[in-house]
C-alpha cells in the first residue's frame, strides 16, 4: 500500500497538458488492450514500447516505475510460484524436489504478468498525470452533475487528512502504552481507540458541512458554470473517438478473432 | 429586509420549543447583534432566518419569516443561497473540500449559481481583497490558519452578494489573533453598509461599539430590543445570563462605591464610560 | 424509483466522501498494524448503504475503489463492481430491517455479502491477476490449486475464507458505530427508519 498522498504528480509536460478526457480515454484503451491482447509478447511490447516512453515524456518515470513494480512484483512472484507449481495436468519442465514447475503454468504466469503491467500501468500513468479536480470539471462539461463529481474530489482531499489523524492518534496511543505488536487479538484491540474517535468525529461533522454546502448553493437548480477552463485541441477531439473505436476493435478481436 | 411574524419552532428531537412567538423587523442595512445565554435560541433564530429551520432540521414550525424578499418557510434552500448568507463558528467545516485553491473555493458558490466566468473572476478577486486574503489566492484552503479560514468562509458567502448576512458566533473557535482578524473584517462590513447583518457574538464590548441594534433572547423569546447601550446596560439582561461589558461592570462598581448621584443608563463603551465617570 | 432519488440529499453527498475516507483510513490502519486476514475497507460503504440507501451505498463502493486507484493502489480499480454490490446489499439489508436484529445484521448481512463478494471477485481476479492475490492469502490459493481446484475455483474459495471473516467484522463495526451515534444526528439521514429503535 502506498502513501496517503494522492498520486498526481504535477509536471510540465505535454502529457500533463492534454485534456483530462483524452487521458481517461487513453487509460481505458490501455486497460482494454491489456485484457484483450492475446499471447505473451504483445502486452510486454505495449508496456515497454508505449507506456514506459510515455511515462518518460511525462517526466514521471521514477514514480511510474516505483508504483508499477510495487504492484506487479508480488503478483508476478505468486503467479510464477503458485500457478507454475500447481498447474493441473501440466508438463513439468523444472524439478524442485517433489514439486515441479509446469510449462503451461509458467506460460500463464508470463502472460498474466504482462496483462497486469499494461492494465495497472495504464491506470497509474493516468493518475500520475491528471489533476482530479480538472477531470471532474471535464466530466461536468459532459453532463455529469456537480454533486457527483464533488464526491470524488472532496474524498481525495479528505483521505490524507484522515490518514494523518489516524497516525497521530496511533502515535499518541502508542506513547500511552498501547500495544500494537503481538497477537491477533491485541492488534485488534489496538484498532479500537484509534478508529472510533476518527469515525464518529468525522460522521458528526457531516451535518455542519452539509449546511455549509447548502449555504454555497449546492442544491441550487439551474445551469452551473465553471471558474476553471480546460484546454482542448482539435487533434484530441478527433483522437478520443478514434481511441474508443480502437478499444471496441480490440474487444471484437478478442472475442471473435483470437 | 427581515420580517419575522410570530415564529414558534421546536426541533424534532427537542424538548419544547426553541423559539416562542418571535416577532421582529430588521430594516435594510441594519447591523443587528443577537445576544443571549446558552440555549436562548440564538442559533435557532439564525437557522430560521436562513431557511435551515425548517428545511434542514424539519420539526414543528409555525409563523412566518420573510428575508431578502423571500418567504423563507416556503422557499427551497437552493434558492435562498446567495440571498441569505450563513457563516457559523467552525471554520474547518465550512471548507467545501472540492477546491484546491482559495480562489476556487470562493468561486464555488458562484459556479453553483451559474454566474458567467468573466464576472466570477472579478467578483472573486474583490471578495479575496475585502477579506484581507490577498496573496493567498493560490493557497490550499486547508493550508490556512483558523482566522484565515473563517475569513475565507465569510468571503465565500459574501461573494454571492446576499442581501442578508448571518454570522453565528464566527469567532468562538478562533484564537485571539484569528478573532481579531475576523472582527476587523466585520468592522469594515458594518461600516460599508449594503448588506443587512445579523451577528451572534459573545464579545459584548465589540457589539456595543459596532452594532446599530441589539436584541437579547432568553428561552426562545425576545427579552430586550433596542440600541446597544439600552440593552446591554440593562440589569435584567445581565441577570438573564447575557453578561455585560466591562465598562458597565466598572461603572456599576463605581456607582456602588461612590454615593454621588449619577443618573442615566450605565455605559457600555469606553467613550460612554469616560463620559459617565467623568468630572 | 422516486425513493432512490430522494435518498440523495446534501447530507448523503457529504457523507459519501467521508465514508470513502473512512474506508481508506481503516484499511490503511489494518495494514499498518499488520493485522492478518482482515481488510476492514468497506465499513464506510456498508454504513452509507444502511443510512442512505442501496444506490448511495453502491456509489460509495464503486467510488472508493477508484479513490484507491488515485492513491497509488490501482489494483483495487477493476473490483469496483464488487464494491458496488457490497454497498447495494447493505442498503437492501437495511431496507429489510435486518439492522434491528443484531445477529441477523452482523452474521446474515456479513456472510451473504462475503459469498456475493467472493463470487463476483473470483472471475475478475482469475482473469486479470491469474487467480492470485499477491499477498499472504496466496497460501490458501496454493493449497486449493494443489488440491486440484481450477484457477477460478481456487480464487473463489480463497475469497470465501477471507471475506467471511472480514465482512462479518465490517458489519459488526457498522453496527457499533450506529449504536454510538446520537439519535438527533441519525435522524438527518434519508434512511433513518432502517436504524430507528421503535
Amino acid at each position: 500500500m502506498t502513501s496517503s498522498l494522492s498520486l498526481y504528480a504535477p509536471r510540465e509536460s505535454g502529457l500533463h497538458r492534454l485534456h483530462p478526457l483524452t487521458k481517461l480515454t487513453s487509460a481505458l484503451l490501455g486497460v482494454v488492450a491489456g485484457i484483450a491482447l492475446p499471447g505473451v509478447w504483445p502486452n510486454y511490447a505495449v508496456f515497454l514500447l508505449l507506456l514506459v516512453p510515455l511515462a518518460a515524456w511525462a517526466r514521471v518515470l521514477p514514480d511510474f516505475g516505483r508504483v508499477v513494480i510495487k504492484i506487479a512484483l508480488p503478483f508476478a512472484l505468486s503467479l510464477f510460484v503458485i500457478q507454475g507449481l500447481f498447474w493441473t495436468g501440466g508438463t513439468p519442465v523444472v524439478e524442485i524436489g517433489p514439486l515441479s514447475f509446469k510449462a503451461e503454468g509458467l506460460y500463464f504466469a508470463a502472460k498474466t504478468t504482462g496483462r497486469i503491467l499494461v492494465v495497472m500501468g495504464s491506470i497509474t500513468l493516468f493518475v500520475l498525470t491528471t489533476r482530479p479536480d480538472q477531470l471532474m470539471i471535464a466530466l461536468n462539461q459532459r453532463g455529469i452533475p456537480k454533486t457527483f463529481t464533488y464526491v470524488l474530489v472532496s474524498a481525495i482531499q479528505l483521505v490524507p487528512r484522515f490518514q494523518a489523524k489516524a497516525n497521530a492518534i496511533l502515535d499518541a496511543q502508542r506513547a500511552r502504552g498501547l500495544e500494537t505488536e503481538g497477537g491477533f487479538v491485541q492488534r485488534i484491540r489496538a484498532l479500537l481507540p484509534v478508529s472510533i474517535p476518527l469515525v464518529l468525529g468525522s460522521i458528526v461533522d457531516v451535518e455542519e458541512r452539509s449546511i455549509a454546502l447548502e449555504a454555497r448553493g449546492f442544491s441550487h437548480e439551474g445551469p452551473k458554470t465553471s471558474y476553471q477552463v480546460l484546454v482542448d485541441t482539435p487533434i484530441q477531439r478527433v483522437a478520443r473517438p478514434v481511441m474508443m473505436l480502437g478499444a471496441v476493435a480490440l474487444i471484437v478481436g478478442a472475442i471473435f478473432v483470437w | 429586509m427581515i420580517h419575522v411574524e410570530n415564529l414558534t419552532y421546536a426541533y424534532p428531537t427537542g424538548t419544547g420549543p426553541a423559539l416562542r412567538g418571535i416577532s421582529l423587523d430588521v430594516p435594510e442595512g441594519q447591523f443587528l447583534a443577537l445576544v443571549g445565554s446558552n440555549g436562548a435560541g440564538k442559533s435557532t433564530l439564525c437557522y430560521a432566518l436562513s431557511g435551515f429551520v425548517p428545511h434542514f432540521y424539519n420539526g414543528d414550525y409555525t409563523g412566518r419569516v420573510v428575508a431578502a424578499g423571500h418567504d423563507v418557510g416556503n422557499t427551497k434552500l437552493g434558492d435562498l443561497a446567495g440571498e441569505v448568507g450563513l457563516v457559523f463558528s467552525n471554520p474547518f467545516n465550512q471548507i467545501t473540500g472540492a477546491c484546491y485553491t482559495v480562489r476556487e473555493e470562493v468561486a464555488f458558490g458562484l459556479e453553483n449559481l451559474g454566474v458567467p466566468r468573466e464576472e466570477m473572476i472579478l467578483r472573486v478577486e474583490d471578495a479575496i481583497e475585502m477579506a484581507g486574503l490577498g496573496g493567498l489566492g493560490d493557497r490550499s484552503p486547508y493550508a490556512l490558519s483558523g482566522g484565515q479560514q473563517q475569513r475565507l468562509a465569510i468571503a465565500s458567502v459574501m461573494v454571492m452578494n446576499p442581501r442578508v448576512l448571518i454570522l453565528d458566533e464566527p469567532t468562538s473557535q478562533l484564537d485571539p489573533v484569528g478573532s481579531r482578524e475576523v472582527f476587523e473584517l466585520l468592522d469594515s462590513l458594518s461600516r460599508n453598509g449594503g448588506a443587512t447583518v445579523v451577528l451572534v457574538e459573545q464579545k459584548l464590548e465589540w457589539i456595543a461599539v459596532h452594532a446599530d441594534r441589539v436584541i437579547a433572547l432568553h428561552e426562545g423569546q425576545i427579552l430586550a430590543d433596542g440600541d446597544p447601550r439600552g440593552v446591554l446596560a440593562s440589569a435584567e439582561v445581565e441577570r438573564m445570563g447575557v453578561g455585560s461589558t466591562r465598562y458597565t461592570q466598572a461603572a456599576r462598581r463605581f456607582r456602588r462605591r461612590e454615593p454621588k448621584e449619577v443618573d442615566g443608563i450605565l455605559p457600555v463603551t469606553l467613550e460612554q464610560a469616560a463620559e459617565y465617570l467623568g468630572p | 424509483m422516486d425513493r432512490l432519488r430522494k435518498d440523495f440529499t446534501t447530507i448523503t453527498w457529504v457523507m459519501i466522501p467521508v465514508a470513502i475516507a473512512i474506508n481508506m483510513a481503516l484499511g490503511f490502519l489494518v495494514f499498518s498494524l499488520k493485522i492478518p486476514i482482515l481488510y476492514l475497507d468497506t465499513v464506510g460503504t456498508v454504513l452509507v448503504g444502511l443510512l442512505c440507501g442501496p444506490l448511495a451505498g453502491a456509489l460509495t463502493g464503486a467510488l472508493s475503489n477508484f479513490a484507491w486507484g488515485l492513491f497509488g493502489n490501482p489494483g483495487y480499480v477493476p473490483y469496483f463492481p464488487v464494491a458496488a454490490v457490497i454497498g447495494l446489499l447493505a442498503g437492501l439489508f437495511g431496507q429489510w430491517g435486518w439492522y434491528k436484529k443484531w445477529w441477523l445484521w452482523i452474521f446474515g448481512g456479513g456472510l451473504i455479502t462475503a459469498v456475493a463478494g467472493a463470487i463476483l471477485s473470483a472471475p475478475i481476479n482469475a482473469y486479470l491477476q491469474g487467480g492470485v492475490t499477491g499477498s499472504g492469502t496466496d497460501v490458501l490459493v496454493a493449497a486449493f490449486r494443489a488440491g486440484g481446484a481450477s484457477i477460478l475455483q481456487a480464487s473463489f474459495l480463497q475469497g470465501l475464507v477471507t471475506e467471511s471473516v472480514d465482512k462479518v467484522a465490517n458489519y459488526a463495526i457498522v453496527w457499533a458505530i450506529v449504536k454510538a451515534l446520537p439519535v438527533r444526528f441519525l435522524a438527518r439521514f434519508p434512511r433513518y427508519e432502517n436504524v430507528r429503535s421503535d
